[in-house]
């Protein structure tokens, strides 16, 4: 006799752990399946450091300055929308900033109800309970819009769909200011701010208010609080062994294969790596020959990289005061110098002014800078392009930390290369898929695939790359389950 | 010139215009009506002589067409039969080596693609003959297979030999071995030649495909013992009526094929051309089969019949109406037989209409009189039979003419 289940979720990363917390609330036996040994996937200390969202409870947070380094020195300080010069001096562009981000903000609250749930969709029709349902939330995202008054409205609809370079540089002159809202706006993605949809992007980042926290403990943490979420909910999660196989009889999922050779039996699978991985351990056989073409061609260039750097001593930044030096700061010096980042990237080459995220993490002990480079190769990384962009990092940090190279005892690199070898996410993409225009909503990851669900009846995404997307928030694996528990598959 | 200009004559030339098929020179001396039609870019026949003459021959001598136009593709490999059974939507494991099996294949929502036959040559070697190009499509299905996919449109060419006396003019050329053929048997006659009991007369008759640049000689081979077996050449327009008379569907006129349709909801499912016998639910995933099992629950919404029509006016394209008043559907292939001595046609009907509801249904004809037009309500009965039925089509060894 096999193990049954009414639920196998495929993978620990954050989101399989949040969906497995609320299918055990309501009942279910899950069990998650982690192929590492550690619970967490890309939420773990050594990848993410941020959360840009609330944070699940048992995890303390602590909302931190964002500083836009500048060449020049002239250093900007921001929280939400308050911006000024380090030194305490008034910005000149500071009441621009202020109204933009703070629309933004608003209209990203809209978006917000959207991400909350599986995406709208009239599949149904308006004839069934579940398509008025479906009819009332469209219509509330209207009243929203609505509620924001004409001229409002029409600016909402105006900037949705274009990029960030220009909506910033309509508001204000170029410089380390909209370069920290540019860097936002793509940060984790294969684009610039001049790529089309990165408005969108950028207000999805800042649909919980824009706040910026650090939790205490680091993402490990942040992990942990998942995974106890679920095992308090009943849920068991097994690490160290992986699913190689999802058995599907009769266009039904039966349940899994595990890499020891074992098999559990469950009617649901749901899986947090990508729709292609995931069509390939049940089978490219069992599912139309168009939905694997969509998920052949999803967009999943990973051009993030990770930079772990351990510090022999808390470095000085020209310029900051201790406590700013614990903000996070940002190499992002103007929306243009975003844009140029992203250049060669769309030829496999290095930045060669790379756009940095960093922060001076609580979790992986205080002296350790935690950096994330965007706009970077997904694959081809040789012993001597990791050392070189390594070196390129540390270079561009010493020129607003004199005295920084030294201080560098070790330094872990990750590339997407890397990031993929670990934790199975396709193309180690942030996201597990582009959040393009084309892969949002209700294409997201891709048509056909939005209602979580493709294929084989009891199979469904939970991760990343289905809506709303990545970042730690939980919300893929959430909207996941409930569309499980819609369904009433399991 | 030195300005890195590229001159359009310096660009290797693509050939303009209809290419010919091998047998063309053969065909342009017999041809006396000089019609001719575009098959899938080659110069084909559509009437040689008459129609008539060619009508006739096909139902009581023998004919030889060129089918050499048809796109052909070949899949091979240890996936070959998987792949193919998840593309099409009858079951490919009951069709052994050595036979060929007609069969349609849909896209995800269960809307026919084409339809086609298939060749299996072997266990993991198949061919694929069809109207539409298929190669783009093909390699979509085959991605994640061990599979090879060749185009062979341009490499293999066929001939399509018709009718009564179709056998005596094989054994007369040399080929009587084919006289053990039952239908939609395959067999490898000679090196580089392979004959099919196959075709699309309704009728006893054979396809038999040669290498591209062997097609005029097998083409002299044949032709040269038409005489006792009142053997013609024919083009396509005397097919296109047999093959009504059969009541085989043809893409673009009795159904679109749903890729190069770029009008929502004109796709339809084969349950909807009357082909649920071809779609095998039992044997496994294959392309569109949850949406066709969601229509098998809910039932169609077309259903292409075949009708016996009143009067004589052939009535291609003629609406239907239901109790004389209220318009169900059209006439997609509508002829005259002479064969069957009817006005028979293929018409696609709104559901219920030639599913359940079968009665008191009306077709409008137009009738020109010299000048003057005249539109009629003829009555029409669905018919469930093939028009043309002839047991010579089935009996092996086939029997003497
Ligand atoms: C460098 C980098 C930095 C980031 N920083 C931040 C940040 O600061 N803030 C933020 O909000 N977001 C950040 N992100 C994004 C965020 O980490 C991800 O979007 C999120 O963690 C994805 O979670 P997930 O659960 O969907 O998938 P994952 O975390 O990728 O989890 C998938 C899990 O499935 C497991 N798995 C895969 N295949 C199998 C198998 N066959 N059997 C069993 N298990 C399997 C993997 O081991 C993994 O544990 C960052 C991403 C990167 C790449």
């Amino acid at each position: 006799m096999n193990a049954r289940f009414d639920v196998i979720v495929i993978g620990a990363g954050h989101n399989g752990l949040a969906a497995a917390e609320a299918l055990a609330k309501r009942g279910k036996s899950v069990c998650v399946v982690e192929q590492s040994d550690a619970v967490g996937g890309m939420a773990c200390d050594r990848l993410a450091h941020l959360l840009y969202n609330p944070a699940p409870s048992g995890v303390e947070t602590r909302e931190i300055d964002t500083v836009s380094l500048s060449p020049e020195g002239a250093h900007v300080l921001i929280r939400r929308g308050e911006a000024r010069f380090t030194s305490g001096k008034p910005h000149p562009d500071a009441a621009a900033y202020q109204t933009l981000y703070r629309r933004l903000v608003r209209y990203a609250g809209l978006l917000h109800q959207l991400a909350e749930a599986p995406p709208p969709g009239l599949e149904q029709g308006v004839t069934s309970l579940a398509g008025l349902r479906e009819l009332s939330r469209l219509a509330k995202l209207g009243v929203g819009v609505k509620r924001l008054g004409k001229a409002e409205m029409r600016e909402f609809l105006r900037i949705l769909l274009t990029n960030a370079y220009d909506l910033l540089l309509d508001e204000m002159p170029d410089g380390p200011l909209p370069g920290a809202l540019a860097a936002d706006a793509v940060r984790g993605a294969f684009s610039g701010p001049r790529s089309p949809g990165t408005v969108l992007s950028l207000m999805y980042r800042l649909r919980h208010g824009g706040g910026v926290f650090l939790p205490a403990g680091g993402m490990g943490a942040v992990a942990g609080a998942y995974a106890e979420g679920a095992r308090r909910a009943g849920a068991e999660v097994r690490c160290g062994l992986g699913v190689t196989r999802v058995i599907v009889e009769g266009d039904k999922v039966a349940g899994v294969l595990l890499s020891d050779g074992g098999r559990l039996d469950a009617s649901a699978v749901l899986s947090s790596v990508g729709p292609m991985q995931t069509m390939r351990m049940a089978g490219i056989a069992e599912f139309d020959i168009e939905a694997v073409r969509r998920a052949r061609k999803l967009r999943a260039k990973g051009s993030t990289a990770k930079l772990n750097l351990r510090l022999g001593g808390v470095p000085e930044f020209t310029g900051l005061s201790a406590a700013q030096v614990k903000a996070r700061l940002l190499v992002a010096p103007s929306v243009a110098g975003v844009e140029r980042s992203f250049n060669p990237a769309k030829y496999g080459d290095l930045p060669k002014q790379p756009v940095l995220e960093m922060v001076l993490t609580d979790g992986t002990g205080p002296s350790t800078l935690s950096v994330i480079a965007g706009h970077v190769p997904e694959t081809s990384w040789t012993t001597d392009r990791r050392e070189s962009f390594t070196a390129s990092v540390v270079e561009t940090i010493e020129r607003f930390a004199p005295g920084f190279g030294s201080l560098v005892e070790e330094a872990d690199l990750l590339t997407p290369e890397d990031i993929s070898a670990m934790t199975g996410a396709p193309g180690g993409h942030w996201h597990h898929a582009e959040m393009g225009l084309d892969q949002m909503l209700t294409t997201r990851p891709t048509v056909g695939m939005a209602r979580y669900r493709f294929g084989v009846a009891g199979l469904y995404l939970c991760g990343a790359s289905a809506h709303p997307g990545g970042d730690v928030t939980g919300a893929p694996g959430r909207n996941s389950a409930a569309q499980v528990l819609a369904d009433g598959v399991a | 010139m030195m300005d890195g200009r590229i001159e359009t004559r310096d660009v290797a030339a693509v050939p303009v215009g209809l290419i010919e098929t091998p047998v063309f020179s053969r065909l342009d001396q017999i041809s006396t009506a000089k019609q001719w039609g575009n098959w899938a870019g080659y110069i084909s026949p559509l009437v040689l002589d008459t129609m008539e003459f060619e009508y006739f021959a096909i139902r009581n001598q023998s004919t030889l067409l060129d089918v050499s136009p048809m796109h052909k593709y070949r899949v091979t490999g240890p996936d070959a039969e998987t792949m193919l059974n998840r593309m099409v939507t009858r079951d490919l494991r009951k069709v052994a080596p050595g036979r060929v099996a007609y069969a349609m294949w849909c896209d995800e929502e269960g809307m026919v693609i084409d339809d086609g036959t298939l060749f299996r040559f072997a266990e993991n070697d198949f061919r694929l003959c069809c109207q539409e190009s298929m190669h783009g499509w093909l390699l979509d299905a085959a991605w994640g297979f061990d599979v090879e996919v060749i185009d062979e449109s341009h490499s293999v060419a066929g001939l399509s030999l018709q009718g009564p006396t179709s056998f005596s003019v094989l054994q007369a050329a040399g080929l009587g071995a084919a006289g053990s053929l039952k239908p939609f048997d395959l067999v490898k006659l000679e090196p580089d030649l392979w004959v099919s009991r196959t075709g699309f007369t309704g009728d006893l008759g054979y396809e038999l495909w040669v290498p591209w640049d062997r097609l005029t000689k097998l083409w002299d081979r044949l032709w040269a013992q038409r005489a006792p077996w009142g053997m013609r050449a024919i083009g396509t327009h005397a097919l296109d009526m047999v093959r009504i008379e059969a009541g085989f569907v043809a893409a673009k006129v009795d159904f679109q094929p749903v890729l190069t349709a770029s009008r929502l909801g004109r796709g339809r499912t084969p349950i909807e051309l009357g082909f649920e016998r071809l779609v095998h639910f039992d044997k496994g995933h294959f392309n569109g089969r949850r949406a066709l099992l969601k229509q098998r629950d809910t039932g169609p919404r077309y259903n292409l019949v075949r009708l016996d029509i009143g009067g004589f006016k052939p009535a291609q394209d003629a609406l239907i109406y239901h109790r004389k008043r209220r318009e169900v559907g059209h006439v997609t292939s509508g002829i005259w037989s002479p064969t069957a001595k009817r006005n028979i046609a293929l018409a696609e009907l709104r559901a219920p209409f030639g599913g359940e509801k079968t009665d008191d249904l009306w077709a409008e004809v137009y009738v020109n009189e010299e000048g003057r037009w005249d539109k009629r309500l003829v009555p029409v009965t669905v018919q469930t039979k093939p028009f043309f039925r002839n047991d010579r089509a089935r009996a092996t060894p086939p029997r003497a003419f």
